[in-house]
């Protein structure tokens, strides 16, 4: 249930793509983001859905878990592919019962889900599956420092994002408790009307927002012990440093834009 | 016939992730009915687990389980109503008041079962007579009370339910000592009055032996051990092999008669050693 969902979970290991500076890792994000929707022909899709595959087979992640980190998004996928079926007016229609589609439509509805999905596994999947959510945040705040010219309180944002990120899990376990103990007294969150349903929800709510009250409280007063107050003049225990593979990441990104470009001009089989 | 059954109950945790861990591992018992029954265990034994197994919160991935001898996951759609027959109070049980009086929130249970507001009305406050709250406090929001306080009416939440076999999982943690003696001598009052089956989970070896008539010894999500806490606590080195250990008094005994004095190291609780010690020195309590 709860303890299920995957999306955004760091998963430990030693893989090339673990092993990656996270800073590195962010901009290989990006490169591989825009990469996605560079690919614009059938060649391009075919080769970013091979180094998609190459990526996941490297990370040690099993694809299991990658596709299960997706499934919450199959609704806007879904939704998506319908319209762009429907609604899409090309050269070739097909006639389907009373309705007329396009081939266009159902070649554009196949590469906008394809593009969802490599999005989706680049991002969610690959990144935060192999960087803990730590690593995530420093990178985050070292890559935006140059902003701190401007007085922009980098620290903090990142801080807050430690913390938020930190207490995904933790909210989560609570909903999960609070959910058994209210169901051990005959609670029912998954039958009758609506209204009944919405209702329902407020003996999980209430608990749980006294809780992370609490969790926030708690979490000040530690902060407070340990003289934390600011970003002013912080060192770090860990300090990040490129590395050879970060080198070698950077190139084979780099070789696959090149080779999204390339097929894309050379080979334009079927452009949308 | 047994309150509790379980036959090869397996149950993994976070399966098919790198976080999967196996609490319960083939797990085969029969509790007994009308009774006291303990769970003790290192922490990750599996004994919470087993707690949300036994009323149908947590479905096993293996094996059956059964309730007054109904495998109860026969119909999943009636599981609900084996919630009712075997409550279970979870650890830190206030955490999940949320009603803005106590006596709503005790009626919570009673309220889900279908039941008519006279017999609601009956039931929440002999429950609340049970675990020691007081008539005045009925009207008060649970959030003002103090943590011993709530915990009671986390508890009385589950005794108005009137379920046949109650399960509690370490319902004394955290709280001072007169609060736990309270609380527990409050169930165990509970569980003759009803002459119900109570099934509580604890760390304190010192309750266990004052509490309990029966005990399970878990260890690494299987059975080490079922017996009565003479027949667990007389085997001291096997429980020490798996992190557990005898109550303090029996180590006391123990060193008594290592120093050469003619005492039953069979003494599981102060009482007992109390009035063994005066026989020992020949007085009779004065």
């Amino acid at each position: 249930m709860m303890r299920d969902i995957t999306l955004g979970q760091f998963f430990p290991g030693n893989s090339p793509l673990h092993r990656l500076d996270p800073r590195m890792k962010i901009i290989l994000t990006v490169a591989y983001i825009v990469a996605v929707f560079l690919a614009d022909s059938v060649g391009g899709y075919a080769l970013l859905i091979l180094f998609t595959a190459f990526l996941v087979s490297i990370s040690g992640i099993k694809v299991s878990v990658v596709l299960r980190g997706v499934r919450p998004l199959i609704y806007v996928i879904a939704f998506t592919s319908i319209v762009n079926i429907f609604f899409t007016v090309g050269d070739t229609p097909l006639h389907l019962w009373k309705i007329t589609i396009y081939l266009e439509g159902i070649v554009t509805a196949a590469f906008r889900v394809e593009r969802i999905w490599k999005l989706l596994i680049g991002t969610s999947g690959l990144l935060t599956h192999t960087t803990t959510p730590i690593a995530l945040t420093d990178a985050i705040e070292r890559l935006l420092s140059p902003l701190r010219v401007i007085h922009v309180p980098v620290h903090e944002f990142a801080m807050m994002m430690t913390i938020a990120l930190r207490f995904i899990p933790t909210l989560l376990k609570e909903t999960d408790k609070i959910m058994s103990a209210q169901k051990a007294r005959g609670a029912d969150f998954s039958t009758g009307k609506l209204i009944d349903r919405a209702k329902a929800l407020i003996p999980i709510l209430i608990p749980l927002i006294i809780s992370a009250f609490r969790s926030a409280d708690e979490l000040a007063t530690a902060m407070e012990c340990r003289c934390y107050r600011g970003g002013n003049g912080r060192t770090r225990m860990t300090c990040l440093k490129l590395s050879a593979i970060d080198f070698v990441g950077l190139f084979v990104m780099a070789a696959f834009i090149v080779g999204v470009l390339a097929v894309n001009v050379h080979l334009p089989v079927y452009t949308v | 016939m047994s309150s509790i059954r379980f036959d090869n109950v397996s149950y993994i945790y976070a399966k098919g992730t790198p976080f999967e861990k196996e609490a319960l591992d083939g797990v085969s018992i029969e509790l007994d009915e009308g009774m006291t029954i303990g769970i003790i265990g290192h922490t990750g034994s599996g004994k919470s687990t087993m707690a949300q197994v036994m009323n149908g919160l947590i479905k096993p991935d293996s094996g059956d389980v059964y309730i007054h001898g109904e495998n109860i996951w026969a119909d999943p759609k009636n599981i609900k109503k084996y919630r009712f027959i075997a409550g279970l109070v979870f650890q830190y049980p206030e955490y999940q008041l949320f009603e803005e009086t106590v006596y709503k929130d005790i009626a919570f249970g009673p309220k889900n079962m279908g039941l008519d507001d006279a017999e609601i009305d009956a039931r929440i406050k002999w429950a609340a007579g049970t675990v020691g709250i007081t008539a005045d406090l009925l009207n008060k929001s649970p959030f003002d009370l103090s943590g011993g306080q709530k915990r009671r009416v986390a508890i009385a939440g589950i005794v108005a339910m009137r379920p046949s076999i109650m399960i509690l999982d370490e319902p004394a943690a955290g709280l001072d000592p007169r609060g736990r003696d309270e609380i527990l001598s409050n169930i165990i009052r509970y569980q003759r009055e009803s002459s119900s089956t109570v099934i509580m989970i604890s760390h304190s070896m010192e309750d266990m032996a004052r509490y309990c008539d029966k005990i399970l010894v878990m260890n690494h999500g299987k059975v080490f051990r079922y017996g009565t806490p003479a027949e667990i606590f007389s085997d001291s080195d096997s429980l020490e092999n798996i992190g557990l250990a005898v109550p303090q008094i029996t180590r006391v005994m123990r060193r008594l008669k290592q120093l050469g004095n003619d005492v039953n190291t069979a003494v599981y609780t102060v009482d007992e050693a109390h009035r063994e010690i005066l026989r020992l020195i020949g007085g009779d309590g004065k």
